[in-house]
């Protein structure tokens, strides 16, 4: 992402969250989204099989037994 | 032996000295609470100190000792034991901080955490609570809201992080074991920045219920003591699912595993390794030369990658970064400024995360843990430095790595984070030497649910002096 590309989404992310970014957060917060980018682009570059199950797995919730 | 001269000593050490009526329970708790008093001025790693719920509970092992029940009481593995939590650990009649100011209008918990209460059961007494970096996120406990907390052998430097107060607590001698967090390193970190042995045991292995979350799939659990022998005491006491109420769903049905009676079966046959590439690249020469006594001591002479890294650590970042700011969106919307200002914006960024991003890190993870099991048919251990470097000056913004000008902030947990992220145990050992005056942890990581190699390989460490752990001198 370009930085103007990286300033756009911020903003339109946050607007859509309403989380109202202030002026002293906004530079940090962009240059961290920008790190978080590099890190999504080293996951992107691993091809992935679409069987390649995510690592988080969900186990059903059974009813409490009831109390003899 | 006086309380005083044994509270120098191991945990393990002190049990026996309860057990044998050399010393009251009362006595030593007195020793540690005097001790905590008299240094954390200087190290400000204690938040909380609840003195009359530890004299009362070490009155009750005392009373316990001398009862009907006293042959029973004697068998506990932490008879009279003092020790202390991370503040995200629930204490019954204190607000669980987690590092926090907001926390601070919670409300009093109604009882203490499970691995408290399994501590508790084993003898040991509770003595209070430990800063942290503001919930979790950090690698070296500057809290801007009470403080950073100073390394016990350089009143400078930082103690690490996030389980900051947990390591200094130990290393000076304040207490002889803690509990900490590890999600991306924060107990390996301090360990290795304050010369303690900590265990980051198997993702799953020991039950969080009652303690404040950070991301449910990287959060563990584990002990920081001066001994291996402590870690596995301690550890052993803390296994098990819970069987009634409330309980962590993160945490794996298996049956205790215990380690302490396995401690000295030795190394002779276990195949180790020592991890190159990415390993030997985000280290200063003195952590590679502490990695590098540990393999010399072990005969490990095979350098290895392990395969997909930098992208495991990249998984592990994104979801750290997404889930931890989605757990607080709420405050993060309504009050950012009263966050920890060395992390908020770090947060702030990872609400803004696209959900495919995190999507994909969890598969690739998934991937990565799948090539590392590989890795693991030809290997048992597997070594690697805890810390880039030794204990950096508070307030250091940057640090320099093999020629990289980097933020020591988000960098200090490098070489932690893609071990944890597929949930791999690992002993943090404190070797001296390589440094000049400070210590640095080397990370014995074994294959999932094998904390009795990486303990055992950490106390055929100790006791060949490679790895030691002596207490501050304060």
């Amino acid at each position: 992402m370009t930085p103007g590309q990286t300033e756009a989404y911020v903003d339109a992310a946050a607007a859509a969250l309403d989380l109202k970014l202030r002026p002293e957060h906004r530079p940090g917060v962009l240059r961290y989204f920008a790190l978080a980018a590099e890190m999504a682009a080293l996951v992107e570059a691993v091809p992935l099989d679409p069987h390649a199950e995510p690592a988080v797995s969900f186990v059903p919730v059974s009813p409490a037994e009831p109390e003899s | 032996m006086s309380a005083v001269e044994l509270l120098l000593k191991d945990a393990s050490a002190m049990a026996d000295a309860v057990r044998s009526n050399a010393v009251s329970a009362v006595a030593l708790v007195q020793a540690s609470l005097d001790r905590i008093a008299a240094t954390d001025p200087r190290i400000n790693a204690f938040t909380d100190v609840v003195r009359e719920r530890a004299l009362r509970r070490a009155g009750q092992v005392d009373a316990s000792l001398a009862s009907a029940n006293g042959a029973r009481t004697r068998e506990l593995p932490l008879l009279g034991v003092p020790f202390a939590v991370k503040n995200l650990f629930d204490i019954a009649g204190l607000p669980t901080l987690a590092g926090s100011k907001i926390e601070r209008d919670s409300t009093p918990m109604r009882a203490d955490a499970a691995l408290v209460r399994r501590l508790e059961s084993a003898g040991a007494v509770l003595v209070g609570a430990l800063n942290m970096d503001e919930y979790a996120y950090g690698f070296t406990t500057e809290n801007s809201h009470v403080g950073a907390v100073h390394n016990p052998h350089d009143l400078t430097r930082i103690a690490g992080g996030s389980s900051g107060g947990s390591g200094a607590a130990v290393a000076a001698g304040q207490v002889p074991l803690t509990l900490g967090s590890d999600t991306n390193g924060s107990i390996r970190v301090p360990a290795s920045l304050c010369g303690i042995f900590g265990l980051k045991p198997t993702f799953g292995r020991l039950p969080r219920t009652g303690s404040y979350p950070f991301i449910s799939s990287l959060d563990h659990l584990g002990p920081f003591a001066r001994s291996v022998r402590d870690l596995a005491l301690a550890y052993d006491a803390m296994q098990g699912p819970e069987t009634a109420g409330l309980h962590d769903p993160g945490c794996a049905r298996r049956a205790v595993e215990p380690t302490a009676l396995q401690l000295t079966h030795g190394v002779a046959g276990l195949r180790i390794g020592v991890l190159g590439g990415y390993f030997r690249q985000r280290a200063q020469a003195d952590a590679l030369s502490a990695v590098d006594r540990v393999a010399e001591a072990l005969g490990a002479r095979k350098i290895i990658e392990l395969p997909m890294v930098e992208a495991g650590r990249a998984a592990a970042f994104l979801i750290t970064n997404s889930e931890g700011a989605a757990l607080h969106l709420a405050n993060l919307r309504k009050r950012p400024q009263d966050f920890e200002p060395l992390s908020r914006d770090r947060f702030l960024a990872g609400a803004l995360l696209p959900a495919a991003w995190v999507a994909r890190a969890q598969r690739v993870r998934r991937l990565y843990a799948e090539r590392v099991a590989r890795l693991f048919e030809r290997f048992d251990i597997l070594l690697a430095a805890s810390t880039p470097c030794a204990a950096t000056p508070i307030g250091a913004e940057w640090f320099d790595i093999n020629g990289h000008r980097l933020p020591v902030r988000a960098n200090m947990g490098v070489l932690t984070q893609p071990i944890s992220c597929i949930g791999l145990p690992v002993c943090g050992v404190p070797v001296w030497g390589a440094h000049a005056s400070l210590p640095i942890g080397v990370q014995v990581i074994g294959a999932p649910w094998r904390e009795d190699l990486v303990l055992r390989v950490a106390a055929a460490l100790e006791s060949a002096g490679v790895a030691q752990s002596p207490v501050a001198a304060l």
